[in-house]
C-alpha cells in the first residue's frame, strides 16, 4: 500500500513538473501572460494587447508575431516609452491573450477577459476564422447605447481573409490585399512566360485558404488568362495527398498554386515529387511562405513563389527580421512584420489621441484611439508608406514583393512596378 | 471508370493498412480492460517525434534505429498513460479514465507544440530517393506508392509479431488470462497491474511503431495529427469490432476504400460523409462490429 502511495505521489509530482514546462510561455487560453522583459512591478505602464496563436496548430503564427511584439516595445521603451496627452512618458506593457486558433470560441472569451483589463487597444488576431466571430463582438455602430458590443480596438496584423475590418468600426487591419496581390502576380506570369494552365489545391475546411483560393486566386488566374484544368481539395490535417495529386498530376498544368497552409503545403508538394510531377512554376498562398514550410519542406518547397508585404529587402526591414531572429527567436514576415508596423504607429498616435494613459480613463482612451485610428490616412511600414481605406471600414494598401524560396531560404523575386519606387532594394 | 476504381482501391487499401494498425491499438485495450485510451493517438504522434529526435540527433544511423527508438517511447508512454489514467482512478467510474486519457492526448499535443513551435516537422522518407526520381511503381495505367507498400508489409510484420506475443509467449497468455477472467488470474498469482502496465507498454511500443510509419508515409508531422489519428483509430475499432485485432484489420481497410472512392469520384466534400455513414450504418445494423462478438 505504501509503495503504491509513494507512486502515485511520484506520479503526481512528474505529471507537475510536465504541466510546468508545458505552461512555460503557453497561455492559459484567456488569461494574459506576462510578458517576458515586463517593466518593474508596480511602475505606471501603458498596456496593450495582443490576441494570438499561442497554442495549438496556429501557434508557430502566434509566436512570431508575440517575439516581434515584444521587439518593438523593447525598442520604445528603451527610447523612454509613448508619450501622452499631458507630455508624460509611460513605457509600454504588453499583454499576450491566446486567442486558440482555429476554434473561436477561446478568442472570444480572450476578448472578453481583454475587455475587463486596462489595455488600451489589442493587435491581432492571427486566424480569420477568429477575427470573424471576435470582430463580430465588438460594437457595429458607434454612440449607439442599444448596441452592447465591445468598444475595445483591434488593429489586426495577420488574419488576411478580405473584408473583415468592416465587420466592426472598432477594427482595423493592417494586411495587404490578396485579390490585388494574386491578380497582379498572375497577369506578370502571364506577360513573361508562355504558361497558360493551372492547377489549384485547396484546404477547404480553414477560412483563410478557402476564401484566398475562391476569391483571389481562381478570379486572378482566370482573368489573367489562365485555364484552370484542375481543383482539388483537402482538410487541414490531412495526411494523404494521393488522389489529389494524381489528379493534378494527370492534368499537367503548367503552374500548380496550394492554396493551404505549411503542413498540408508540405504533404501535397511531396506526394507531388513522388508522383514525378514538377510544375514550372509553384505559386503558395501568403501564409505558407514561412518559416514553417521551410522547415517542413526544405526540398519540395525550393523554387515556390508567393506574394508577400515583408521581405528584408532594405535595412530597417533586414535589421527588425535580424533583431527578431536572434534575440527573440522569432521569425519575421507577412504576418508577424505588421505588428512592427503598428506598435510603431501607435508609438506617436497616442499623444495625438488625447490618450491619457490612467486607470480610470481606459474607456476613453481606447476611444481617442480608435477615433485617431480612423483619422490617420497613411502610416510608415517596413517596406514603404501604408495607406489606410477608411472607406473600406479600416483595411489599408501597403507596397508588396513576390518572394521565392531558393536554397531554404526567402528571396526577392520580383517587385511590380507600382511599389518600385517605394521598395528600396538591398 | 473501371481504372479509376481499382486504382482508388489500391490506394484505399494501402493507406486503410494505417488506419487499422492504429485501431488495433485502441481495439486491443478496450479487449484487456474495457476501456478507451483515447490518449492512443497521440502516444504514437508523441514517439514518432522522440524517433524523429533520435534520427537528427544520428542522421548516419540506419532508419531502424529511430524506428526502435519511437517503440521504446511509445512503450514508457504507454506506461505512462496507464499511472496517470488508469491505475489510480476508481474502477467504478467507466467515464474517468475516457476522460483523464483525452486529457492526456491534449497534454502531449501541446508538449509536442511547445517543442516544435507549432511547425510541421520534416520526417524522412521510408524509401530514400531524390526528389522528382518518382517513388512509384506498378503495371499498366496503376500505380502504388513504394512507400505505403513498405508501410503495409511493416503493418503486417506488426500485427504478426504482436499475434505471437499474444498467442505464443507467457506475456501474452498473462494478458489473456486478465482480460478473459482477472479474479481466476490473480488466484494463479498473475498481477493485474503489472499485466495492465505490460498491456500498455505493449500497445505503446504498437503505437510507436505506427506513428512513426505514418509520420515517415506523410513525410511532415505535427501535434494536430494525435486527435485526427484518435479520430480514425476509434471509428476503425468500432466499425471492425471493439476488442477484435481481425476486426481493426478489416475496418481499417473498409474506411480506407470508402474514403478514396468516395474522395476520387465525388470529392474532398463527400470523403468523410461516406466514412462515417458507414460507421453509422454498421452501428445500426451489426453493433457489436463487423467481427465483434455481440454482448449480453
Amino acid at each position: 500500500m505504501r509503495g503504491i502511495r509513494r507512486r502515485f505521489v511520484l506520479m503526481i509530482g512528474v505529471l507537475a513538473l510536465v504541466l510546468a514546462a508545458c505552461g512555460e510561455g503557453g497561455g492559459d487560453g484567456n488569461g494574459p501572460e506576462a510578458a517576458p522583459k515586463a517593466p518593474a512591478a508596480g511602475k505606471e505602464t501603458l498596456k496593450i494587447g495582443g490576441l494570438w496563436a499561442m497554442t495549438g496548430i496556429g501557434q508557430s503564427f502566434g509566436k512570431n508575431a508575440s517575439a516581434v511584439f515584444q521587439m518593438a516595445i523593447d525598442e520604445i521603451n528603451a527610447q523612454g516609452g509613448v508619450e501622452l496627452a499631458d507630455g508624460r512618458k509611460l513605457p509600454l506593457e504588453g499583454m499576450v491573450y491566446d486567442e486558440g486558433c482555429p476554434s473561436p470560441e477561446p478568442g472570444i472569451a480572450a476578448t472578453r477577459k481583454a475587455a475587463g483589463d486596462p489595455v488600451v487597444i489589442m493587435l491581432g488576431p492571427n486566424c480569420s476564422s477568429v477575427a470573424e466571430p471576435v470582430f463580430g463582438i465588438l460594437q457595429k455602430t458607434l454612440d449607439d447605447p442599444n448596441d452592447t458590443g465591445l468598444q475595445l480596438p483591434f488593429f489586426t496584423d495577420g488574419a488576411i481573409k478580405a473584408g473583415l475590418a468592416k465587420i466592426s468600426p472598432w477594427a482595423f487591419r493592417n494586411v495587404p490585399s490578396e485579390a490585388e496581390m494574386y491578380g497582379v502576380l498572375f497577369q506578370h506570369l502571364k506577360d513573361t512566360t508562355s504558361y497558360k494552365t493551372v492547377g489549384l489545391g485547396t484546404e477547404i475546411d480553414f477560412a483563410h485558404s478557402k476564401s484566398t483560393a475562391d476569391n483571389a486566386i481562381k478570379p486572378a488566374a482566370e482573368k489573367a488568362g489562365f485555364t484552370l484544368v484542375a481543383d482539388e481539395g483537402w482538410k487541414l490535417t490531412d495526411t494523404d495527398f494521393s488522389t489529389q495529386a494524381s489528379k493534378i498530376r494527370e492534368a499537367k498544368p503548367d503552374v500548380v498554386v496550394t492554396a493551404s497552409h505549411p503542413f498540408t503545403t508540405c504533404g501535397f508538394l511531396k506526394e507531388l515529387g513522388r508522383q514525378g510531377f514538377a510544375p514550372k512554376a509553384l505559386v503558395a498562398l501568403t501564409s505558407s511562405l514561412t518559416a514553417e514550410t521551410i522547415e517542413g519542406c526544405p526540398k519540395e518547397a525550393e523554387g515556390m513563389i508567393g506574394p508577400s508585404s515583408f521581405a528584408p529587402v532594405n535595412p530597417e526591414a533586414a535589421a527588425v527580421a535580424d533583431k527578431v531572429a536572434k534575440e527573440y527567436s522569432g521569425f519575421v514576415d507577412i504576418h508577424s512584420a505588421p505588428v512592427y508596423e503598428n506598435l510603431m504607429l501607435l508609438k506617436d498616435l497616442f499623444k495625438s489621441a488625447g490618450v491619457e494613459g490612467r486607470p480610470d480613463t481606459v474607456a476613453q482612451d481606447r476611444r481617442r484611439i480608435r477615433d485617431q485610428l480612423e483619422k490617420t490616412t497613411e502610416f510608415k511600414g517596413l517596406l514603404g508608406t501604408i495607406k489606410f481605406h477608411h472607406e473600406l471600414g479600416g483595411e489599408v494598401e501597403k507596397p508588396w514583393l513576390v518572394s521565392q524560396v531558393k536554397g531554404g531560404k526567402f528571396v526577392l523575386q520580383w517587385v511590380p512596378p507600382q511599389f518600385e519606387a517605394v521598395i528600396e532594394k538591398s | 471508370m473501371i481504372t479509376d476504381i481499382v486504382q482508388q482501391l489500391l490506394n484505399g487499401v494501402l493507406v486503410g493498412s494505417t488506419y487499422a494498425l492504429i485501431g488495433i491499438g485502441f481495439t486491443l485495450i478496450w479487449g484487456f480492460m474495457r476501456r478507451f485510451n483515447v490518449a492512443y493517438g497521440a502516444t504514437a504522434i508523441g514517439a514518432a517525434f522522440l524517433g524523429l529526435a533520435a534520427h537528427r540527433a544520428a542522421p548516419s544511423l540506419p532508419l531502424v534505429v529511430p524506428f526502435l527508438v519511437a517503440m521504446a517511447g511509445g512503450a514508457i508512454l504507454g506506461y505512462a498513460v496507464d499511472l496517470v489514467s488508469f491505475r489510480y482512478l476508481p474502477k467504478d467510474y467507466e467515464l474517468a479514465p475516457l476522460m483523464s486519457t483525452l486529457g492526456v492526448l491534449f497534454l502531449v499535443e501541446e508538449a509536442i507544440n511547445h517543442t516544435t513551435e507549432g511547425r510541421p516537422q520534416d520526417f524522412p522518407a521510408l524509401i530514400q530517393t531524390s526528389l522528382h526520381t518518382g517513388q512509384l511503381f506498378g503495371t499498366g495505367p496503376y500505380f502504388v506508392r513504394g512507400d505505403y507498400v513498405v508501410v503495409f508489409v511493416l503493418s503486417v510484420g506488426v500485427v504478426a509479431g504482436l499475434y505471437w506475443v499474444l498467442f505464443r509467449t507467457r506475456l501474452g497468455l498473462a494478458l489473456r488470462a486478465t482480460a478473459q477472467q482477472p479474479v481466476a488470474a490473480q488466484l494463479v498469482g498473475i498481477s493485474p497491474i503489472r499485466s495492465d502496465a505490460q498491456a500498455f507498454m505493449l500497445t505503446g511500443a504498437l503505437a510507436g511503431a505506427a506513428g512513426m510509419l505514418l509520420s515517415m508515409g506523410v513525410g511532415t508531422a505535427t501535434a494536430e495529427l494525435a486527435t485526427s489519428y484518435t479520430v480514425r483509430g476509434l471509428t476503425v475499432a468500432v466499425i471492425g469490432g471493439l476488442g477484435s485485432i481481425p476486426g481493426a484489420i478489416v475496418g481499417g481497410l473498409v474506411i480506407g476504400v470508402i474514403e478514396f472512392e468516395a474522395l476520387g469520384f465525388l470529392g474532398i466534400g463527400y470523403r468523410d460523409i461516406f466514412a462515417y455513414l458507414a460507421l453509422f450504418a454498421v452501428l445500426v445494423v451489426r453493433p457489436q462490429g463487423l467481427l465483434g462478438r455481440r454482448v449480453g
